[in-house]
């Protein structure tokens, strides 16, 4: 059978990692020179506490081409195909990392690597998806073009009190736009072509929940949808009442934001990641 | 604490940061706005660099005088483009400060280091702040400070170099209206920067963190002005040739050639000694300046490029930069502060407003001129929808026109946009948005007058809501504005936003914002210098 593997961005609940067998690659986060593996050496309560509390801005890197040869070596012990789905290649250098890998090991068997472009449930999502049609027997090439096809309709709205984080860590994208703007701004963004892009401001954290609302509302059809927060399950929570108007809590994935992206978009993020229907 | 470096030493810092610097050339690149925006900055720089190696790997005296000098005669062989020539004369300062030295320590390097800001400066007919020669100068000065307290801490005395030298490119664009309007840092100060801070990882042992983790690039603490909610504005200007050789003889004087060659072109650039010299000149005329330069000594390393070319790719890639919207907003707005808010949220501002309406004429020059093909109009007042109205059937853009009566609606219509939409999607929701917002101004009586039973005496202040109910009437400024705002229903809303205006010091408003939050605690109060003239306060509740 396919294995299927993905990185530590992906936000998908222990469970559902545990029910399809799910690897997960951990990217780094750092501060100054402690190394902690994203949800392996630190979780989501102590990473956040750290972002709050130290003096240096926490910084993110990628697994070594050698980490993924590694891998792939292991895993071709168990299957002869392997898919690996992983986070946008615009703000990470995680997907190279994972082709040169790919490279170095040769024939070892068939290995398929995805650049979602996505990130957060955006990219937790499809990978969700990706295991269903495994475990119902798909094949390879079907499952790769469901997922590419996934990844296009796959939106994470993130709502940021600051963006002095994405600022700080260099990944501020199009959101460069908003910077600098003399009224104080609660911005909604995006990824898109794999780049932090704006989709609206707000003026509240009020609004802007309203405007995820709005763009649940919006959407063609929910096929799947994932919520996510950071260090306010109070505004999860609010959130979540709202939404469940429009697609079925019983359905719905909650989750809490890695401390990967964690780093770049700070502790008040709060995220809706949908997939829309075609 | 190891106390002093060699020639290999430097030569190893500088090699590391090449390595560094090489892993942010696209995005280096893609920042280049100034002098050209021809998006090649980064690689130019890490190709003067390698040549740089290249001659210090050749070297084999391993002083630090010896090493210096090579590495400056490397960067002088190899340096292409604008940035690079410039980074030549750095090398060459900082091999006349290590001369004659066989080995280096902190204060060694803090003073090659001033020294190869000086160098950088002389090399350049026109020299320019907010580029690489303010950051390197920056950098430098604030080593030497620190060199002053711990002249043998190398590691240190980098360490602020570097430091200094993200914050010196963090403001670049302050000093640079090109970068401000572009919306990025310097493209050479950011190359400088990762140079450098990759030589300190080196000198800090930082081995792992530069095999596998990517510079931090420096990004700018403000916002594009113009172009926001524009596709690009960029115009098709013809640049002419980027032309770029090495001059070899005997008895040439750099400074003769650099006079000579100045009304030839832009972005010139002449570095070298007697026997060699670099040229760097954007010029449409290239055989005159090859012809001039022949009759001086023989020519190595020719290059001359179409910069329209070059232009073409560095379009591309700024596109991928773009916002997501081909939708443009042209708002007309007055006071200072009122109009930098519009331009800071992506608006385009035609002046004007209650006392000075701007005519059709002048809206329509505005619609024509920005980039986009679909316009949303935000009028800000009751006469100018009207005029705004008439744009429709005068273009063959697509424009559609929210009836804002109020800066406020305006700038609540604005926040709405959303860059995903389509044109009829973001009409309805910033029309929508302006009946969410209640607009509450304090002005000054025209004449006497009586209103409602209230009777108003000519000069004293008077409060509006939302441009057509007076409310309140009174000598004293604040109690009006309080007044009015209770009538407008302050209570209720949970944002209040106060303009205030340019007959008030902002200690008064401030003094108002005070009051009010004390009144109301939990609401969240705004205070924002709008400069317009007649209004004391345009008060936004929402």
């Amino acid at each position: 059978m396919i294995k299927i593997a993905t990185d530590s961005t992906c936000d998908i609940p222990a469970d559902i990692i545990k029910k399809y067998g799910i690897t997960i690659v951990p990217i780094n986060v750092l501060f100054g020179n402690e190394t902690y593996r994203d949800g392996v050496d630190i979780t989501p309560d102590q990473f956040y506490k750290k972002l709050v509390e130290s003096k240096v801005h926490p910084t993110t890197s990628a697994q070594s081409p050698g980490y993924f040869s590694e891998m792939f070596t292991r895993l071709s012990k168990e299957t002869d195909e392997i898919l690996l789905i992983l986070f946008s290649s615009k703000i990470s250098a995680t997907y190279e990392s994972a082709v040169q890998a790919k490279a170095l090991v040769g024939d070892i068997c068939k290995i398929e690597i995805i650049d979602s472009g996505q990130a957060c449930g955006a990219l937790g999502l499809p990978v969700i998806k990706a295991a269903e049609m495994v475990e119902g027997g798909a094949k390879m090439a079907d499952v790769v073009a469901a997922v590419k096809d996934m990844c296009l309709r796959s939106h994470a709205y993130m709502v940021f009190d600051t963006l002095e984080y994405l600022r700080k860590g260099g990944r501020i994208g199009r959101a460069q736009a908003l910077l600098g703007g003399l009224l104080k701004v609660t911005p909604i963004l995006t990824l898109r072509d794999g780049l932090v892009t704006p989709v609206q401001r707000t003026r509240s954290r009020t609004q802007a929940i309203d405007a995820l609302v709005n763009l649940a509302k919006g959407a063609n059809k929910i096929e799947a949808l994932m919520l996510e927060h950071a260090t306010t399950p109070d505004d999860l929570e609010i959130l979540a009442k709202r939404v469940a108007e429009i697609y079925p809590r019983e359905k719905t994935i909650f989750s809490r934001v890695n401390s990967v992206i964690g780093a770049h978009v700070g502790p008040h993020v709060l995220l809706m990641s949908i997939i829309e229907g075609k | 604490m190891k106390q002093s470096w060699d020639g290999k030493d430097l030569r190893d810092m500088f090699a590391a940061g090449s390595s560094w610097l090489e892993k942010s050339v696209e995005e280096v690149n893609a920042i280049n706005v100034f002098p050209v925006p021809d998006g090649d900055t980064g690689t130019n720089m890490l190709l003067t660099l390698r040549s740089v190696i290249e001659e210090a790997d050749r070297a084999t005296d391993t002083t630090v005088g010896v090493m210096a000098k090579a590495m400056s005669h490397g960067a002088l062989l190899g340096a292409r483009g604008n940035s690079g020539v410039i980074l030549a004369q750095i090398f060459r300062g900082m091999a006349r400060g290590f001369d004659g030295k066989a080995q280096f320590n902190g204060i060694d390097w803090a003073d090659a280091m001033v020294q190869a800001a000086k160098t950088a400066r002389e090399g350049l007919s026109n020299p320019v702040e907010g580029t690489i020669l303010t950051v390197i100068r920056e950098a430098a000065d604030s080593g030497r400070q620190c060199a002053e307290k711990n002249p043998d801490d190398l590691v240190a005395i980098v360490g602020e170099t570097v430091k200094e030298a993200g914050e010196s490119v963090a403001r670049t664009p302050n000093l640079l209206p090109a970068l401000m309007e572009a919306g990025v840092v310097d493209a050479g100060g950011q190359g400088l920067y990762i140079l450098l801070d990759g030589a300190m990882r080196f000198l800090k042992g930082e081995l792992e963190d530069l095999q596998f983790r990517k510079p931090q690039m420096v990004s700018a603490n403000i916002t594009a002005t113009r172009n926001v909610n524009m596709a690009s504005s960029e115009e098709d200007e013809a640049y002419g040739y980027c032309t770029n050789f090495l001059l070899e003889g005997t008895d040439l004087d750099p400074e003769k050639i650099r006079r000579k060659l100045e009304d030839r072109g832009q972005s010139l650039v002449v570095a070298g000694d007697e026997t060699a010299v670099r040229v760097h000149i954007h010029s449409y005329d290239p055989g005159g300046i090859l012809a001039y330069a022949t009759a001086l000594g023989t020519l190595h390393q020719i290059q001359i490029q179409n910069m329209d070319d070059q232009h073409v790719g560095f379009k591309e890639m700024r596109r991928l930069k773009a916002l997501p919207t081909d939708i443009a907003v042209v708002a007309v707005a007055f006071g200072e502060g009122m109009i930098k808010l519009y331009e800071s949220l992506g608006a385009v501002v035609v002046k004007g407003g209650q006392t000075m309406n701007p005519s059709v004429k002048e809206i329509l020059a505005c619609v024509e001129a920005v980039e986009s093909d679909k316009v949303i109009l935000l009028p800000n007042n009751k006469n100018i929808i009207l005029t705004a109205s008439q744009i429709k059937e005068l273009t063959k853009k697509s424009v559609e026109v929210i009836p804002s009566r109020t800066l406020p609606q305006g700038i609540t219509a604005l926040m709405i946009f959303n860059f995903e939409s389509t044109l009829e999607e973001n009409t309805l929701s910033m029309c929508e948005a302006t009946k969410t917002v209640k607009t509450v101004e304090v002005t000054t009586a025209a004449r006497s007058t009586q209103v409602r039973g209230m009777k108003i005496k000519q000069g004293q202040a008077i409060g509006i809501i939302d441009d057509t109910d007076l409310v309140a009437a009174g000598d004293d400024v604040t109690d009006v504005l309080m007044r009015s705002l209770d009538i407008g229903g302050i209570e209720a809303v949970e944002m209040v936003t106060i303009y205030y205006g340019a007959d008030l010091k902002a200690e008064q408003a401030g003094e108002v914002v005070k009051v009010l939050g004390e009144k109301y605690p939990g609401k969240q109060i705004e205070l924002v210098s709008g400069g317009q003239p007649h209004y004391f306060y345009i008060v936004s509740l929402e």
